[in-house]
């Protein structure tokens, strides 16, 4: 699939960094082992009061410190990590999925069905990234499942104008020609026929929204919307604890570190993937 | 004659656009399950205060007339009223959308010459020391949302280092630039995570550019480098690059919304994080709707921009 052409403003080429490929695989890795191995991993409680312990420096006992509850910023900051990514990984599945589905149909019929559906994705995109799941996840009201439909919203036109973008060219190759006039129906065209030839653009597509989806979820999350106390979200952990910033800088330093980290080893990963498959381009959805 | 052709089909789109927006605005707050009314009061809203909300809001009228008034008092600017302050929304919009506008314009006009220049310098050796520590740095940039890289820089500058002050906390009304040392660090932020995409874009389209037969002509010519630089390549590399920055506003929106959010920076975006903490559904709405014009407006302005710039579109 090498030399399909992704629209200009998805290409942001970053060069290639050698260890820091692995480096973005162990981060993933390791964040998987935490995810599956849960609350185990915690030496405290994520959401439990321990007013004796209010506002402590990181120490042995409590290796990032507490906050003013008393509770571990390090179990709370473990505890984060499952939500984070679970919304990141959801969020970029449905919007890929939406996104490949809209973009193979709106790429064979092309003409007025791909009109009609192309303007509808025209006037999604038409709305700043974050601003849209905002509105989004306020009217539908705070809870994962609504983030993740917030998200996968924000996702689902940039993904399907660039799986269009590429079946617009299929559509006139020969194979499908030939599909055609065997008489094979249009599901078994567009899932059997186009989907394979566009699915290492998916996969790359996929791994870039993930970040795109913990740098949105983490944002949304400082923001104070989808998620409310005491759950312990990364971006929230850090807009509490700001207001304490210049007495226990802990509580604001180590969750955004676990964002940084979480960031950056998926992006890293994401890079890797795309030079496998050797596909030009990457992007930011925003 | 061509080129007016351009931007003024280039203009309608805008209002067809807008329309849209307004649709899908007004659709997703009032359509999506989930009742405004509830919204407003949460979910231990008694029935009868669900119902006195309804009324006070006009939810009770039917739904294509009320998008037609709401419409039609956005076109003449008012945006309806403020739930929490129970004032017209319009006024506070203006000042608001002035001062995030103050922030969003230093932070574009300082941070696009920087990033091509520094996007320009990484495409002259490829693969060299300088690509290698510009892209590292933007690998980073763009992987950080900007609360955090703002943090970091409120540990560093105003509490380890106490240099700059770490909030813009003021008055909506006062004016920003009154106090321009408290704008430093959210515009630090804000051109660091544009630094990140554009130096990349650049840097990509400029190796594209260099690698073109033109140019090796000029360089064996024996023109000087830099010469081949400004005068060869940039014109061709300026018209592709502007227009990718106006595609990126939408990140900038974004970014503005949280780094305001961050230093109680009294813009647009604050505004809205604020009014959705008191549930306050007209302002967010207004937002909005707003938020997305600027967008699509500043998507026209880039697009006109690099059309002015490329000669052969120009005549």
């Amino acid at each position: 699939m090498s030399g399909v052409a992704l629209p200009a403003h998805r290409r942001i080429v970053l060069p290639r960094l050698g260890v820091a490929d692995l480096a973005g695989a162990a981060i993933v890795l390791g964040m998987v082992m935490l995810i599956l191995a849960g609350a185990s991993l915690s030496p405290y409680s994520a959401t439990a009061f321990n007013p004796m312990h209010s506002l402590e420096a990181p120490s042995l006992a409590f290796p990032f410190g507490t906050d003013e509850f008393g509770r571990d910023v390090f179990s709370r900051v473990l505890a984060g990590a499952r939500p984070t990514l679970l919304l990141a990984v959801g969020a970029a599945a449905l919007g890929v999925a939406l996104g490949t589905v809209t973009g193979l149909t709106a790429g064979y019929r092309q003409g007025p069905v791909d009109e009609t559906i192309m303007r509808f994705m025209d006037a999604l995109m038409s709305f700043p990234g974050l601003i849209l799941a905002m509105l989004v996840v306020v009217m539908l009201g705070p809870a994962p499942i609504n983030v993740v439909a917030a998200i996968a919203l924000v996702f689902w036109p940039r993904s399907a104008r660039l799986v269009r973008s590429i079946v617009v060219d299929l559509a006139h190759r020969e194979f499908i020609e030939a599909a055609r006039s065997r008489g094979e129906r249009a599901s078994f065209i567009l899932f059997r026929e186009l989907l394979p030839n566009v699915l290492p653009i998916i996969v790359v597509d996929f791994s870039l929204r993930v970040t795109s989806g913990v740098l949105l979820a983490a944002s949304l999350a400082y923001l104070g919307i989808g998620v409310t106390p005491p759950t312990p979200a990364w971006g929230l952990m850090v807009r509490d604890g700001q207001q304490f910033i210049e007495i226990a800088p802990w509580l604001v330093v180590f969750p955004c570190l676990a964002i940084a980290l979480a960031s950056i080893g998926t992006v890293l990963l994401g890079e890797r993937l795309r030079h496998r498959l050797a596909l030009p381009g990457g992007g930011r959805a925003q | 004659m061509q080129a007016l052709g351009f931007i003024l089909r280039r203009v309608l789109l805008l209002v067809v656009v807008l329309f849209a927006v307004s649709v899908l605005t007004f659709a997703i707050v009032n359509v999506l399950p989930g009742d405004v009314a509830t919204a407003v009061l949460g979910d231990m809203a008694t029935p009868d205060q669900v119902l006195a909300v309804r009324k006070t809001l006009g939810l009770d009228q039917p739904l294509a007339e009320r998008y037609l008034r709401w419409l039609l008092g956005v076109l003449q600017g008012d945006f309806g009223r403020s739930l929490q302050h129970g004032q017209p929304i319009g006024p506070i919009l203006m000042g608001r959308l002035g001062n995030s506008a103050i922030l969003g314009l230093i932070t574009l006009a300082i941070a696009a010459p920087l990033a091509v220049a520094l996007g320009v310098m990484a495409a002259l050796k490829p693969g060299g020391v300088l690509d290698r520590v510009i892209g590292g740095i933007a690998v980073g940039a763009y992987a950080l949302p900007e609360y955090v890289i703002g943090l970091f820089g409120i540990l560093a500058f105003s509490i380890w280092w106490p240099v700059l002050p770490g909030s813009s906390l003021m008055d909506p009304n006062e004016n920003p630039l009154a106090r321009p040392e408290a704008l430093i660090l959210p515009i630090g932020v804000l051109i660091t995570g544009m630094l990140a995409f554009i130096s990349q874009v650049t840097r990509a389209s400029m190796i594209q550019v260099m690698g073109s037969a033109y140019i090796r002509t000029a360089v064996l010519k024996g023109v000087p480098r830099w010469r081949v630089v400004m005068k060869h390549a940039m014109p061709n590399l300026l018209p592709p690059t502007i227009a990718e920055i106006g595609m990126y506003f939408g990140y900038v929106i974004g970014g503005l919304v949280v780094v305001e959010t961050l230093f109680s920076y009294a813009g647009l975006g604050q505004l809205v994080t604020n009014a959705v903490s008191y549930r306050d559904v007209p302002v967010i709405q207004a937002v909005v709707l707003i938020v997305a014009a600027a967008y699509g407006i500043g998507n026209l302005l880039a697009d006109v921009a690099a059309l002015l710039m490329n000669p052969r579109l120009r005549s």
